[in-house]
């Protein structure tokens, strides 16, 4: 069974929020859909920490140490002295390092996203139910999980 | 009005921006895709005739398609700059500029990207750019610019799609609401099935927030290796280590302007007054006068160095520049870089929304000349004077030329009828 609340106006649907929580409603049985992201939601039902930054700091670190393996190691792998440079310089691999650091970084970030927002989510590419404007809070009643 | 209608009126504002097209703006499109049939019935021509049909030769090799490769990379930048770096500076005018500032990020690339295979003659080996051993398992030369330039160019591209795409995510949810049939099924998928979920929402804006924080540095990066393919080299004109920064402040500067010449009809024809206001056209009016004078000084300094430095050879290219056969270009990039903006200082003409569209086109014009003028006055008269040369382009290059400006504008056109012009979740979150 659920129960699904739609306010139209922001300030109803927090203070519903606020008692929903006051009563002790757990988190898992809370649904909330939201036209855009309101912070006090967040302040009402603290939220897990965010894991997204996992992802950033992995695909980062990743791209940093591809950067350099990379250039590297194919250096090594037939040294040719080229204008009198060392086989193994920084300062130009930094710069393919570096590209490489965003580029890992921010496909690795959304990557995360998706996993963790569960999408791209099949059902939800027509909806049957649209919230549009409204806010909704659907409690789930009935047992507990 | 309250509250919810006020929601509801901005859903229908923008979106009646994708509504059927208008004569004006059939006619526009037709301009534009005429201009770039013309880019590529004459690239067709220089492919199957050689590139002797191009005006590039000894000593001037890199003319107008180098000098509009700069020039698009440049003008991406001031997309990233809105989008990235005011949203970290929780800047609220962003929000007006954002959505047609990215795009603006992306079709630039796009073209960008094109140049150096129109340049390189023989388009079809563009592969060997790209990082894999030769047959006899030798890679590619990482010491090299032009391979820091396919690294940086292809990253940014690559972000910037990210993040556009990242940015439409709940707007395209709006937009599958107003449709039926196939296009709800396509705004659908492309929405990912967004239903705006607290999970949604919370992981949503850690991922904003880091792909802002990822395309930040390259705002300043990717100029600044683009200016390398020039710096590292032992030219006159353009071995000199202002050059980074100097490509940067121009970047922004001209995306900026580009920006103003892209918004100012954009929000006339689509009624959107009410949400890109004169206060944020004097915003961005004040980035123009700020970038303006970092590259005002970016010339100064560059005589500067170059009268300093003791080196008949760069003092020669700098007297050149000024006063030799591309002086009339030279003096155009003063007047629309550094002097035309400065009439910014004064509040009313930052105001005039038609004055700012006037002054964006000649900033335009004058950041295109200002990398010409790089570009061609340094390889026309470097050390020899044996090898001294002038250069002209020929109507291929010039039609080439103008045939980019046909596929950006093509392409921002066929944005604005498919895609939410204005980021519309962003200006709820603010109303």
């Amino acid at each position: 069974m659920e129960r699904r609340m739609v306010f139209t106006e922001r300030e109803e649907f927090l203070s519903a929020l606020r008692d929903l929580a006051r009563e002790g409603v757990s988190q898992d049985r809370l649904r909330v859909e939201t036209p855009f992201y309101v912070h006090e939601v967040d302040e009402i039902l603290p939220p897990k920490p965010a894991k997204v930054k996992n992802f950033a700091l992995i695909g980062a670190a990743g791209g940093t140490v591809t950067g350099f393996a990379f250039t590297i190691l194919t250096s090594l792998s037939w040294p040719l002295i080229v204008g009198g440079k060392p086989i193994i310089s920084i300062p130009p691999f930094l710069i393919i390092a570096f590209a490489l650091t965003i580029l890992f970084g921010a496909l690795s970030t959304f990557f995360g996203f998706l996993l963790l927002a569960r999408l791209p989510s099949v059902h939800g590419f027509v909806p049957k139910e649209e919230s549009g404007n409204a806010f909704v809070i659907t409690v789930e009643t009935g047992e507990t999980k | 009005m309250d509250k919810p209608d006020r929601l509801a009126q901005v859903e229908q504002d923008v979106l009646a921006a994708m509504k059927r097209p208008g004569t004006a703006y059939l006619a526009a499109l037709g301009c534009s895709a005429t201009l770039f049939l013309t880019l590529l019935g004459l690239w067709a021509y220089q492919i199957h005739t050689g590139m002797g049909v191009a005006g590039i030769t000894h000593p001037v090799g890199w003319g107008v398609y180098i000098t509009n490769f700069v020039f698009w990379v440049g003008i991406a930048h001031s997309g990233t700059l809105i989008s990235a770096v005011l949203y970290l500076f929780r800047a609220r005018f962003r929000t007006s500029f954002n959505r047609p500032a990215e795009a603006m990020t992306v079709f630039a690339l796009l073209v960008a990207g094109l140049f150096p295979l129109i340049h390189l003659g023989r388009s079809w080996k563009f592969y060997y750019l790209f990082p894999y051993p030769t047959q006899r398992m030798l890679w590619v030369n990482f010491r090299s610019p032009l391979i820091w330039d396919v690294f940086a160019v292809s990253t940014y591209l690559t972000v910037s799609v990210v993040f556009f795409y990242v940015g439409l995510i709940p707007d395209f949810a709006i937009v599958r609401r107003f449709k039926e049939g196939l296009g709800k099924r396509i705004y659908g998928v492309l929405s990912l099935g967004w239903t705006g979920t607290r999970r949604q929402w919370k992981n949503y804006n850690q991922l904003y927030l880091f792909l802002a924080a990822f395309a930040t540095p390259l705002v300043a990066s990717v100029h600044s290796v683009v200016s390398w393919d020039f710096a590292m080299s032992i030219i006159p004109g353009w071995h000199t280590t202002i050059f980074a920064p100097y490509f940067v402040a121009g970047a922004i500067f001209s995306g900026t302007a580009m920006v103003i010449t892209l918004v100012v009809p954009m929000r006339k024809i689509l009624v959107l007054d009410r949400y890109i206001t004169d206060d944020h056209f004097e915003s961005i009016a004040k980035i123009l006068l700020f970038t303006s004078l970092i590259v005002t000084y970016a010339y100064f300094v560059e005589f500067g160095l170059a009268f300093y430095s003791g080196n008949p050879f760069e003092m020669e290219q700098f007297r050149y520049r000024a006063l030799g056969d591309y002086t009339v270009m030279f003096w155009i990039m003063i007047f629309c870089n550094s002097l035309a903006p400065l009439t910014l200082f004064v509040r009313s003409l930052r105001r005039n929304v038609k004055y700012l569209f006037v002054l964006s086109l000649l900033v335009n014009v004058g950041m295109w000349v200002e990398r010409f003028v790089i570009i061609v006055t340094a390889l026309a008269r470097d050390f020899d004077p044996y090898a001294w040369g002038t250069y002209t382009p020929s109507f291929v290059e010039i039609g080439i030329t103008l045939g980019s400006f046909g596929l950006f504008f093509t392409a921002y056109l066929v944005f604005l009828k498919t895609l939410p012009v204005l980021s519309i979740t962003e200006i709820k979150e603010h109303l």
